[in-house]
This record gives structure tokens, sequence and C-alpha cells, in this order.
């Protein structure tokens, strides 16, 4: 993303969510993005999908233009509040979803195994998603976001509501997609989290990047990630 | 096209999963055996009769349908959140559209023919006999009204909620259905100005009553030249095509936040 900003129109005057905002994920990384309630990193994250023009800048997927659908091809998204069709069963949900990417045959059979497998549902695949609990209904979404294997997934607070199990299994398969050579930019205030999976860090606020860089320099032994946040946070109000 | 027909899939399923048409099909089967049954001002059972007043009912219970899946389609997707999922797939927002379109009018259509099978099988039983190919003309421009009535609806659904868009269209519709066809009567009676507007307004507001066969089916008259049905069938397209186009215009640049049902 190069000098994006976006701003929404208001009664009381246009919004600035995101203001020139520059940021570059390198493949392989784990890259939590972070910042309080209101810093635009869901906004950031919906201009990097296409859901939102950037009012200013540009933003590029694998070197594509975000707008374009191929742009789309090789990630996978995992929405703050996940909901999905709930008259399907979670092995149609992923059949279809399979269907999108044009994966056909024993190609498309396998992968919907194989993402049921990695969010451990596979019991659970032939029920419909109506039945499922909050838990198993994130697990399903995020296998959804998973089904074309892709080489980036975005997660917007994957662990948000999650109870401790659902919270290890989340870093579990965060774990597993690093090991794979695939690239994690997730946001999330669970900063114990952040801090226990994460190669690199950035925190947002007020639409802009206001610390950035790996998690080993940015955080000295001895501290921890929530005294480098709040201490960040309160700077970055100050000077504005 | 196979993201078009998967968009389309997750509308049949829906559909089929909510029970909607059943509830039709059951509520139509219901009024068909009663009009059989009673005897009303004397004509009781008569068939032209009851196949009037089904066929009636099939027009009406497939507009219904018609405006409460078209319009629900592409709000629903905002409601639930299931839209950012949905688009962060490498799925264009004129696929979408088009698929929904598709689905709805697939099974609407369906739904429709079943309504149709059931009224004239019922009338069958009673010694009507069916003129086949009008019947089948009939059956086709139907589909045909489908198909732009869920346009319309999907067209107002792009940038309104599901309520909203349901009352416009059903407005437009209704209006298209009820009052178009007499435009002309008034032409003749209104004034120079109020005769241009009205005039404006017949050739602007779809023509519903040209795809309507249902007197020809009724009194067996013969059917539509060949010419002429391809012709307003054509219309039927153009209209639908103009629809799904002003959709897509105000649907391409649509953004969407979180837990929005108009966005900005």
């Amino acid at each position: 993303m190069r000098g994006v900003t976006v701003s929404f129109p208001s009664p009381g005057g246009a919004v600035m969510a995101l203001s020139g905002l520059d940021l570059t994920v390198e493949p392989g990384q784990v890259f939590g993005f972070l910042g309080p309630n209101g810093a635009g990193k869901t906004t950031a994250m919906h201009v990097l999908l296409g859901f939102i023009d950037a009012t200013a800048g540009e933003a590029r997927l694998f070197g594509h233009d975000v707008r374009e659908s191929i742009a789309r091809q090789r990630i996978g998204y995992l929405p703050e509040h996940p909901d999905t069709y709930r008259f399907l069963t979670g092995r149609e949900l992923l059949d279809l979803t399979a269907r999108l990417f044009k994966l056909r045959g024993a190609a498309r059979r396998r992968r919907v195994e194989e993402s049921l497998a990695t969010v451990g549902l596979y019991e659970a695949a032939s029920r419909r998603i109506a039945t499922y609990s909050r838990g198993m209904m994130q697990r399903i979404c995020l296998a959804q976001a998973l089904i074309n294997d892709p080489d980036l997934v975005i997660l917007d607070e994957p662990t948000g509501g999650l109870d401790p199990m659902g919270r290890m299994d989340i870093r579990r398969i965060i774990g597993e997609l690093r090991d794979r050579g695939k690239t994690v930019f997730f946001s999330s205030h669970e900063l114990s989290e952040v801090e226990l999976v994460c190669d690199t860090i950035a925190i947002l606020c007020h639409g802009r990047i206001v610390a950035q860089g790996p998690a080993a320099s940015l955080v000295a032994p001895g501290e921890h990630l929530e005294q480098v946040f709040m201490k960040v946070i309160a700077e970055a109000e100050v000077a504005t | 096209m196979i993201r078009i027909l998967t968009v389309a899939r997750v509308v049949w399923l829906d559909v089929i999963r909510r029970k909607d048409v059943y509830v039709l099909l059951i509520l139509l089967a219901i009024l068909l055996l009663a009009l059989v049954s009673m005897n009303l001002f004397g004509f009781g059972g008569a068939t032209a009769y009851v196949a009037d007043i089904g066929l009636l009912m099939s027009w009406l219970f497939a507009w219904v349908l018609s405006l409460s899946i078209g319009c629900r389609l592409l709000p629903q997707e905002e409601s639930r959140g299931t839209i950012f999922a949905l688009l962060a797939k490498p799925v264009t927002r004129l696929e979408l559209i088009v698929g929904k379109w598709l689905g709805a009018c697939s099974v609407v259509g369906l739904a429709t023919v079943c309504f149709y099978a059931l009224v004239f099988g019922v009338s069958m039983l009673r010694g009507w006999s069916l003129p086949i190919v009008v019947a089948l003309q009939a059956v086709a421009l139907h589909a045909g009204v489908i198909g732009m009535i869920v346009a319309i609806a999907i067209m107002f659904s792009t940038r309104l909620n599901s309520d909203a868009s349901a009352t416009l269209a059903g407005a437009l519709t209704a209006t298209s259905f009820l009052v178009v066809p007499r435009i002309p009567e008034f032409v003749a009676q209104a004034g120079q100005l109020r005769g241009g507007i009205l005039l404006f307004l017949y050739n602007l507001l779809p023509h519903f009553e040209i795809f309507d066969l249902r007197m020809r089916v009724l009194h067996g008259y013969a059917a539509v030249p060949a010419g002429t049905f391809a012709l307003v069938l054509g219309y039927g397209v153009l209209v639908t095509t103009i629809c799904l186009a002003i959709g897509w215009a105000a649907y391409r640049h649509k953004r969407f936040t979180r837990g929005s049902l108009s966005g900005y």
C-alpha cells in the first residue's frame, strides 16, 4: 500500500479513516497489524481486499491492482465477525467456495477434505452451519479462507470471542501456515497472542503507521508488547 | 461462467431450504381444490373459471416470489456480513449480480412451471382441453416477465435495503401491470402537456401486458405468430439487460462497511 488515504463522508465533515498509509508485507512473514479501536485496521484490510476504493494512493496484491479479481486468486480472508450461509452444511459451503476458485473434480474434493481436517471440523462437516457453535462458525469460515491454499492469509481479529481452546487452535493454524511458507497478515487486540506468533508488527493510530519493525526489535528483552503498545499510542495521541 | 453458476446455486439452495415456494404451491393447490368443490354464483367447478382464477394466482404468486427473493439477495449478503468473504474471492461484482439474477429467475421460473402444471392439471381433470402451443408460449413469456421483475428488484437492492427495494420495485411493477396498459386511454382525454408526460411514462415503464397470454389460453385462441413471440421475448431481454446494467453501475464502486445495510 502506497500513500493510501480513505475518507468517509459524514454529516459533520469527512472522517479520515486512513491517512497516507504506506505498508509492505514481505512473503513468508506473520505480520501483526495492531491499533486501538477506530485506528483504521479493518479499513486498511478492506482497501487491500477491494471492498473500499482508496480516496488517494494505491494498493497492490502480488503486483496486481486490488480491484482486479485476479488479485484475489491467491489470498484467503477471515472477516472480523465471520458469518456465512447457515442453510448450507460445512462441506457444501467449502465445495461451493472451491468452485469460485475454479477448482474441479478430485482436486476440489481433496481441498475440501483437507480444509475440514485443518480446522478440525471433519466430524461436523455434514451438519447445517446453523447448528454450529460460535467457535465452529469461526473455524468453518477459516476453512473457507484456506480452501484455495492461499499464499497470503488476511485475518481480521481471528481470535475475537473465542475460548482459550479456540484461540490455541487459531495459533496452531497460523503456525502451520508459517511453516508452509505462507504469509499471514492479521489484526488482533490480543497482544499476548500477537507476541507469540508474529515476526513483524505494525502499530496503527489515527490512520497512520506509528511503529513498525521485527517483533524482536520493537519489544526489548524483559518488556511486554502491551507496554510498547501503550507507550507508542500515548506518544501518537500527544503528537496529534 | 462457473462463478455465476456457483452464485446461482447458492440462491437455489437458500430458496429451496427456506420453503417459501412450497407454501405458495400448497396454497394454490388448496385454492384450486376449494374452487373445484365450491358452487359460487351457480358456476361451481366450471373449468374455465377454475383455470382463470388459477392462472391469476400463478401470476400473483410469481410476482410475490420474484420481488421477495430478488429484493433480499444482495442486502442479505451485507446484513449478514457474508459479502466480505464472498468478495474476497475472485468474483467480480458483475458476476455476483448476474449469478443472483440467474438463481432467482431459475428458481421462481421453476416454481411458476409447477403452478401452471397444477392449474392445467386440475382444469384438465375437470374436462378442460389444453391448447398446448399457446400454453407453452404463455409459460415462456411469463418466464420473461419474471426475468424483468427480478432484474428490477436487484437493480433497486444494489443501493437500498430489502424493504425499501421491495416497496419501490413492487410499486413500479404493480403500476406497469395495472396502469401502463390503460395510459393510451388517459392520453386521449388529457391536454397536450399531460398527454406528453403520460406518453413519456408509457414508453419508459416496462410493458408486462404484452407478455400476458392468459386470455388466449383460457379461450383457446390461436398461438402468437413466431415473429411476434420472438419480438416480445427480445423486448424482455432488453429491459432485463438495462436493469441489470443500471444495477451493476450502482454496485461496482459501492463501499462496504462493517455490518452496513447500504454502505456509502
